[in-house]
């Protein structure tokens, strides 16, 4: 066991562990702050993963931005969001988490089996592409590898996005608009 | 005169015809004119019996001691048998065919003025044709068959006539009564009439009892009745005349089935004139006569026994009796033994002799009767009292105010007696003479019989003056109950004058004899002698008329000072004697309480079976259905309808269910949605 | 180094949970993080395979195009909260159940 794996397994406990806990609280609030937490070791996990920038697009979108747009639409939208969004059940677990729970752990449970059963290292083309030489290591330089990538073969999805994101930008202010007649 | 040219032959049959049919078309055209008191009815009926009795008065002429005239057609046939319908025209049937309509002359023209005031006048005269229609027909019927079918036919007539007045209780009774009775004698005829045929092979009354005929030349060996056609058990001869004399008990009234006689005077009196006193009970006697060889002597015995018991017997009831008709009644029952006992010792003249002089004095103290009781009546209108019109207690001294009555009634009566000068007189001798000889020639208990006969005369003499006495001596009682009547009677009109006179001058001797003290001269009995041993035994035939008759007189004489002159010695009314009398021997009460309630014990019993076990039976099976179907009604409900239920439920049940899925929340349909995919996941893990 | 199984297993313990969320939160908002996380667990996904194609790199750039659809996904939904609330007075899924108002 080298330093790797040995942060590799801590950074995947604090990220289940964290996520298991947004999904048991009722609390609103901490569950987005430790939604936090999940977001950050994700992060962690996709540098031992070899890709560096995508981990700090990560946290420059997701947490600098989605999150903080999460908060701040809770944050500002008053009282009584708040009251009615503070409010929930005392039981821990209530009879109607039933239902999802089984269908949770028995999701995972198959996916696990059909993990297991794929065996992924062994695939075919995951052989091949270790024989081929095709694997980032450690020393590459992803920036330059990305932004290549980026411009000349994946041209036409970069443009796609750019378009949505503008659809996204007006749907959602039009969506969001407050009627004139308040 | 010899043998009939044929178309005197044809002639004769026409007229009889004749005779015979007048009364039915009277009775037809009765039935169809309008109106319930039409008058024309009374003349129609008039009318055709004076023609009848025309006729029978020629064929009679023609036919009395001449050679017998039979004529019939063939009716139907069954099988190999035929059957005829015809006339026999004898001796029997000539006498009888002029008696018949020589009797309801008289009466006929009495009727029209006796129920002139009536309300079914017309009905009456339908009725009184129709019966004279069968009286009629029976004199002349030749074939057992048809014998029997106007045997019934006058049974049913004399029914419908006892019960005429039939608003009346006692009336309805009566005539149920007569009829019943009727019917057991008609039983035993039939009876009678099938062993003969059997027998002998033939229904034919002339081939059967003519003087050669079959009956006759039967003969009975070792206990075997042999005859024409087959051989029978000397015990069915004994059946067979057992059910003849039922018959002739039945019809003529002798005991044991005389209950019937004195209960039909609840009819009008002109009709008891008629039929219970001259006519129709003659029937039985007559059935006798046509079917004399047909008794051995042993049964003749019995017939003779019976008919002197039933004599006495009757005489003495009439001796106690208080209403005016039924004292007449018993007197016919009496007088109808005698006849059976003539029969049965072998005086077969004598006792048709006595029959066709019976015939007329009694109608004619009917009609007297008849005539009184309506006076009565009167008296009890205009006066508004409650009294029985028809009790003699009631009566007395009416010879003053209705004296062409008196006269008439007095002549009637010595015949009844059988005084000399008058016709009863001879045909009574006979009877007694001949009974007197018949036991002479046998043991020592044949003497009972004559006997009987000579005491029942007396009682005879003793009753009828009685009847006169009370009636038309002395004072009248009515007017000393209530004094302060007012009354006017009277002997009444033509019509009721002319038929008493008819009637009277019958009852006399001339008519019948030129010698009023032989009997032998009287042309009704030679008409009729047979060879039974009949030699004249000068002693006793003239001790016996002599003896008798003072007898008689000494008797009526007592009975005058008992009842006028009030002179002491008479049973007194409570003692058994008088008490046996007055309650018919208890004949009545007896067969009231053994046959009638018999009868209604048994119906009863029958009506408990069917109403409880019958009914009962088909109501278990009801309620057995019933419950089979309540049965079957749940089970279709709840398991049946249950099972349709059921589903329902079920359908419900799931589509409650099934609800929740489309209940528009979100994470439910995404719920639904994963974990089809989970099982689409398994299902590809478990296959690969 | 670290083998692909285990990524993949991490991957699927967060799609589970983020599945989990989905089906029994009660707020709006939480279902719109449960979305958040199973975003996150593919896009782990794709990352883990990306490391075996260097040519192309598509596995580390699908990943990018996979972040910046969920932002606007996120700003969306958000959006659409808000609305939602505005009309039905309230952000619990459950009760937003008919179609007409």
């Amino acid at each position: 066991m080298n330093l790797a794996q040995i942060l590799f397994y801590a950074m995947a406990f604090i990220a289940v562990a964290s996520a298991l806990y947004v999904a048991a609280t009722k609390n609103l609030v901490r569950g987005i702050f430790m939604f936090f937490v999940t977001l950050f070791a994700l992060a962690g996990l996709y540098v031992l993963a070899l890709a560096d920038f995508v981990a700090v697009t990560q946290i420059v979108i997701y947490v600098g931005g989605i999150l903080v747009l999460i908060l701040f639409a809770f944050m500002l939208s008053g009282r009584e969001t708040l009251n009615s969004l503070g409010e929930q059940k005392d039981k821990l677990i209530s009879s109607g988490k039933i239902p999802g729970l089984v269908l949770a752990v028995l999701f995972f449970a198959a996916m696990v089996a059909m993990i297991l059963r794929v065996d992924a290292d062994n695939l075919g083309w995951i052989k091949q592409a270790v024989t081929a030489d095709n694997v980032i290591k450690p020393t590459d330089n992803s920036i330059n590898n990305i932004g290549i990538n980026l411009m000349t073969t994946y041209l036409l999805p970069f443009e796609a996005i750019s378009i949505l994101l503008m659809m996204a930008l007006i749907g959602a202010a039009h969506i969001s608009r407050k009627e004139p007649d308040a | 005169m010899g043998t009939f040219q044929p178309y005197q032959q044809a002639l004769t049959i026409c007229l009889a015809l004749a005779a015979v049919l007048l009364p039915l078309l009277a009775f037809i055209i009765n039935a169809c004119l309008p109106g319930r008191t039409n008058k024309a009815a009374g003349w129609v009926s008039t009318l055709a019996i004076l023609l009848s009795f025309v006729s029978a008065i020629i064929i009679f002429s023609k036919l009395w001691n001449q050679p017998q005239l039979h004529w019939q057609f063939k009716w139907f046939t069954i099988g190999s048998t035929n059957l005829y319908a015809g006339m026999w025209l004898n001796n029997h049937s000539v006498i009888m065919l002029l008696l018949v309509p020589a009797i309801a002359l008289p009466v006929h023209i009495y009727s029209t003025a006796y129920m002139k005031h009536d309300e079914r006048y017309k009905r009456y005269f339908a009725y009184l044709s129709l019966f004279c229609f069968s009286m009629l027909a029976l004199v002349v019927a030749d074939s057992m068959i048809t014998f029997y079918v106007f045997w019934e036919l006058v049974g049913f007539s004399s029914y419908l006539l006892i019960g005429f007045w039939f608003t009346r209780e006692k009336a309805v009774m009566a005539n149920k009564k007569a009829f019943i009775v009727n019917r057991i004698g008609d039983v035993g005829l039939l009876i009678a009439i099938m062993i003969i045929f059997v027998q002998s092979g033939s229904f034919d009354l002339n081939q059967l009892f003519g003087s050669y005929g079959l009956i006759a030349q039967s003969q009975t060996v070792n206990g075997l009745w042999v005859g024409a056609s087959a051989t029978v058990p000397v015990f069915w001869q004994y059946v067979a005349c057992g059910g003849v004399f039922l018959a002739v008990a039945a019809k003529t009234a002798q005991f044991p089935l005389h209950a019937w006689l004195p209960d039909a005077m609840e009819g009008p009196t002109s009709v008891s004139a008629l039929i219970h006193a001259a006519t129709m009970v003659a029937a039985g006697v007559f059935l006798l006569g046509r079917l004399y060889p047909l008794f051995t002597p042993t049964e003749l015995d019995v017939l003779a026994a019976i008919g002197c018991f039933t004599a006495f017997m009757a005489a003495t009831i009439a001796l106690t009796q208080n209403d005016l008709k039924r004292i007449l009644a018993y007197s016919t029952i009496s007088q109808l033994g005698f006849m059976v006992t003539g029969m049965g010792i072998g005086a077969y003249a004598s006792s048709l002799f006595h029959l066709v002089t019976h015939a007329f004095f009694k109608c004619l103290l009917f009609l007297v009767t008849g005539i009184v009781i309506h006076q009565m009546a009167h008296i009890k209108e205009d006066n508004n009292l409650d009294i029985d019109p028809q009790n003699i207690l009631n009566m007395g001294g009416l010879r003053k105010k209705l004296p062409f009555t008196f006269m008439t009634a007095l002549i009637g009566a010595a015949a009844l007696i059988g005084l000399p000068l008058t016709s009863g007189f001879l045909s009574k001798d006979g009877i007694l003479i001949q009974s007197v000889s018949w036991a002479e020639q046998r043991s020592f208990w044949h003497m009972l019989i004559p006997v009987g006969v000579i005491i029942t005369t007396g009682l005879t003499a003793f009753y009828v003056t009685r009847l006169i006495v009370k009636v038309f001596f002395g004072k009248f009682k009515l007017e000393q109950f209530h004094p302060h009547i007012k009354y006017h009677i009277s002997d009444g009109g033509w019509q009721y004058t002319v038929p008493l006179f008819m009637l009277a001058v019958c009852s006399l001797f001339p008519i019948f004899s030129f010698n009023p003290f032989v009997y032998e001269d009287a042309w009704v009995f030679s008409g009729f002698s047979t060879e039974t041993g009949l030699d004249r035994i000068n002693i006793f035939h003239t001790i016996i008329p002599v003896g008798v008759n003072i007898l008689s007189v000494f008797v009526i004489y007592f009975a005058y000072s008992v009842y006028v002159k009030r002179n002491s010695w008479s049973a007194p009314q409570n003692s058994f004697l008088y008490k046996l009398s007055y309650n018919q021997w208890y004949f009545d009460a007896f067969y009231n309480k053994v046959i009638v309630g018999g009868v209604l014990m048994l119906s009863r019993a029958s009506s408990w079976f069917d109403h409880k076990i019958i009914d009962g039976f088909i109501h278990l099976l009801s309620n057995l259905i019933i419950g089979l179907s309540k049965i079957a009604a749940w089970f279709d409900y709840y398991v049946i309808d249950g099972v349709s239920r059921l589903l329902t439920f079920i359908v419900r049940i799931t589509s409650n269910f099934i609800r929740y899925f489309q209940s528009g929340k979100i994470q439910y349909y995404l719920f639904s949605m994963m974990a089809v995919v989970l099982v689409l996941f398994i299902y590809l893990l478990l296959d690969i | 180094m670290i083998s692909l199984n285990d990524f993949l297993v991490v991957g699927a313990a967060l799609f589970c949970i983020g599945l989990y969320m989905l089906l029994t939160k009660r707020n709006a908002i939480q279902l719109l993080i449960g979305i958040e996380l199973m975003l996150n667990a593919g896009i782990l996904n794709l990352v883990a395979f990306g490391k075996f194609d260097k040519i192309n790199n598509s596995g580390q750039i699908f990943a990018l195009f996979a972040i910046v659809l969920a932002a606007a996904t996120t700003a969306v939904a958000l959006a659409i909260i808000l609305t939602v609330y505005r009309k039905y007075k309230t952000i619990d899924p459950g009760r937003v159940n008919s179609l007409k108002d």
